[in-house]
């Protein structure tokens, strides 16, 4: 422990009252400092912050690994936060889909594929261990119930097909069995139960933490605050912070209110900023990734992003204003929501474009049915409608129609260099199905840095903050300026079962 | 005493909200507050411990305290949907199951929406404000 760290311990204990706490300066950190006569209102070994992916995996592997008594704490009245209303699409390499279609992957190729797509900052080596491990969580979700598609799908910047996908086409496909297998551990969820705090030891370990319990959500005096040890080690995951406007506009100005967000409501980062506060270390803050695949035309993720991500490969997405393609449409993320924000009337104002899709191919997905049914997306009969709908030049329209199929015949795009291996055969023909797009807020690459342990280092040290875990959306570096699609949920959940190993000694 | 300030914001925002209430509902007044008109023997027995565990309560109610008289099974049954709508059933739905805690959708003082709002344009046409 350095200096400055030690003097501000001294600091902590010099205030401890008769309570067996001490407060740090007011308006600094939430963090208090225990001493023996402090009143633990619960004990458990582990506890967990946070009920999605990495929360829900990490409680299931620690009790595989011996732990008796684990606590998974969720702010919000109901469990999962983001990865409850996720897109259930979950990325692998080496999984049994690929061996039974004949697909050659590795780690070592999905890897180059997300550093790629993470433009030379990604942590090689958490994506390496995250890739390794990435089948044996697609398994303990296979185990806990979880039912996929039999098919892959090739998403954006992925140079193989390795991503399944839930048979109900969300998380809740794996967050509902993952819940279930937690109870019948003995894995106790708790929800209302808001982390506001760290409670340190005599060495400065993360010990315990303070819960508000019951807590209503943006009700922040509701509840009481408990004082719960944790003998063996905290666990943050508690996900991103998307939905906190100030926090995403002071990394980014352009991430206004008025721009639409994916996430659930509980997505607003107070447990990453506390972690800061305590020492961690704040990675890429600024990446923050926007879906290009969200329609202006619904809330949050909506029908159209499955359908739109499920379409992409063998659509054009259209500029309204000059009836031609403007991007590769499975390009990675950042690229397409950029060329996306782009486009705009004569007047610079958003012009969302469109994406053309023959219907043959779209209703092959069951999220097309719903796009339409809620009025969403629609139909047409031809092209001559299509323009007149989104009031696009029909000449450039038909042109561009032609040339792409083309690129379809030949295997290649010449405008924008897509990879048609996905596209073969597949004409855009007459009926068609239309989506709008625009980009939304959707993930946060940055947080606190993790080691391959899923312990969080001090920013003073550069080693592990002793007792305090971080695995998920809230931790930063691991992706890069830009994660590629179906990423998260391999890495929350690998991250969340490595921190569970690590505090278990395992 | 940050409970009863709590309480009191609470009291404040259900008076907003009572003049929103639409003749037909089953949310109706019970003197001095709102509460469901089949609940009317609790209020007239200033029976606030059914649901609030006291007399006079300063929280709000425990969230399995209507669970005391109402069933999720028999909720979910009611309210089943068939084919693609299936996990729209509010009471047993695509992302939470059966674990949505009844006073996220339904207020017994105050309106309230379910909360498949938030991103969804389903229509429940037998919720009732
Ligand atoms: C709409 C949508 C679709 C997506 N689709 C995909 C996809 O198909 N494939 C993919 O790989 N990724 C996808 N992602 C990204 C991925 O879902 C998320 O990165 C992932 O769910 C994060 O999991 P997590 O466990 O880290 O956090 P979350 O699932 O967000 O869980 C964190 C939990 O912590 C709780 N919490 C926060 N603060 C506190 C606190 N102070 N006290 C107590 N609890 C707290 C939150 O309420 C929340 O429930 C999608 C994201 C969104 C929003």
């Amino acid at each position: 422990m350095n200096k400055i760290d030690f003097l501000t311990r001294r600091n902590f204990i010099k205030g401890l009252g008769a309570t067996g706490v001490a407060f740090a300066a007011p308006g600094m950190a939430n963090a208090i400092v225990a001493d023996d006569s402090i009143h633990w209102d619960e004990q458990v070994e582990m506890a967990i912050i946070g009920s999605g992916f990495a929360g829900l995996a990490a409680g299931i592997e620690a009790t595989k690994h011996g732990c008796k008594a684990v606590t998974i704490y969720e702010k919000m009245a109901v469990y999962g936060g983001n990865s409850a209303i996720n897109g259930g699409l979950f990325a692998a390499p080496n999984t049994p889909l690929q061996k039974e279609k004949g697909i050659q992957d590795s780690v070592d190729t999905m890897v180059a594929d997300q550093l790629k797509s993470g433009r030379g900052v990604a942590d090689e080596k958490l994506l390496r261990h995250i890739a390794s491990h990435a089948s044996d969580a697609l398994q303990m979700t296979i185990d806990a119930g979880a039912e996929y598609y039999p098919y892959l799908q090739q998403l954006g910047g992925h140079s193989v097909p390795r991503t399944y996908q839930t048979k109900v086409s969300c998380g809740a496909g794996i967050t509902q069995p993952l819940v279930r297998e937690c109870r019948k551990l003995g894995v106790k969820l708790q929800n209302r139960s808001k982390f506001e705090g760290f409670i340190l030891g005599k060495d400065a370990a993360v010990i315990g933490i303070r819960i508000r319990y019951p807590y209503y959500f943006e009700d922040e005096n509701s509840g009481k605050l408990l004082h719960i040890r944790a003998s063996k080690g905290v666990l943050m995951a508690t996900g991103g912070f998307a939905q906190n406007v100030n926090l995403r506009m002071a990394q980014d100005p352009t991430l206004t209110a008025e721009v639409g967000c994916t996430n659930a409501k509980g997505a607003t980062g107070e447990g990453m900023l506390e972690m800061f506060r305590l020492g961690a270390i704040p990675v890429h803050l600024a990446y923050i990734q926007s879906g290009p695949w969200a329609s202006p035309d619904e809330g949050g993720f909506g029908y159209v992003s499955n359908y739109a991500i499920f379409n992409f490969p063998h659509s054009i997405a259209v500029n309204c204003l000059t009836g031609k393609r403007f991007m590769n449409e499975i390009a990675d993320r950042k690229t397409r929501a950029d060329a996306e924000l782009a486009c705009r009337d004569s007047a610079g104002k958003p012009l969302p474009p469109i994406m053309i899709t023959s219907y043959a191919h779209a209703k092959e997905h069951p999220t097309c049915e719903n796009v339409l049914k809620y009025g969403v997306g629609w139909k047409f009969d031809d092209l001559q409608s299509i323009a007149k709908r989104f009031n696009i030049p029909l000449q450039p329209l038909q042109q561009q129609v032609d040339e792409y199929n083309a690129y379809v015949k030949d295997g290649e795009d010449k405008q924008f260099g897509k990879s048609m291996a996905k596209a073969k055969g597949m004409y855009i023909q007459a009926p068609y199905t239309v989506v709008r797009l625009w980009p939304k807020v959707h993930y946060c690459q940055g947080g606190v840095q993790v080691n391959a342990n899923a312990e969080v280092l001090d920013s003073n040290t550069g080693k592990a903050i002793k007792g305090l875990y971080a695995a998920g959306e809230v931790c930063g570096g691991i992706h890069g300026v830009s994660r590629l699609g179906s990423c998260a949920i391999p890495e929350c959940m690998v991250m969340g079962m490595t921190a569970a190993r690590s505090i278990m000694g395992a | 005493m940050k409970s009863l300030i709590s309480c009191s914001a609470v009291m404040a925002m259900l008076l907003a909200f009572s003049s929103a209430v639409m003749a037909g509902d089953t949310l109706v007044s019970q003197g001095k507050m709102m509460g469901r008109s089949y609940h009317q023997q609790l209020y007239t027995k200033h029976q606030c411990a059914t649901c609030h565990g006291v007399d006079k309560p300063v929280s709000r109610a425990a969230d399995d305290s209507c669970l005391k008289c109402h069933s999720v099974d028999k909720l979910a049954q009611q309210t089943a949907r068939q084919g693609d709508e299936q996990w729209q059933n509010p009471h047993n739905n695509l992302h939470y199951g059966k674990d949505v805690p009844c006073t996220e959708c339904h207020g017994e003082h105050a309106v309230k929406q379910p909360i498949c709002k938030d991103c969804h344009t389903f229509k429940f046409s037998k919720f009732q404000e």
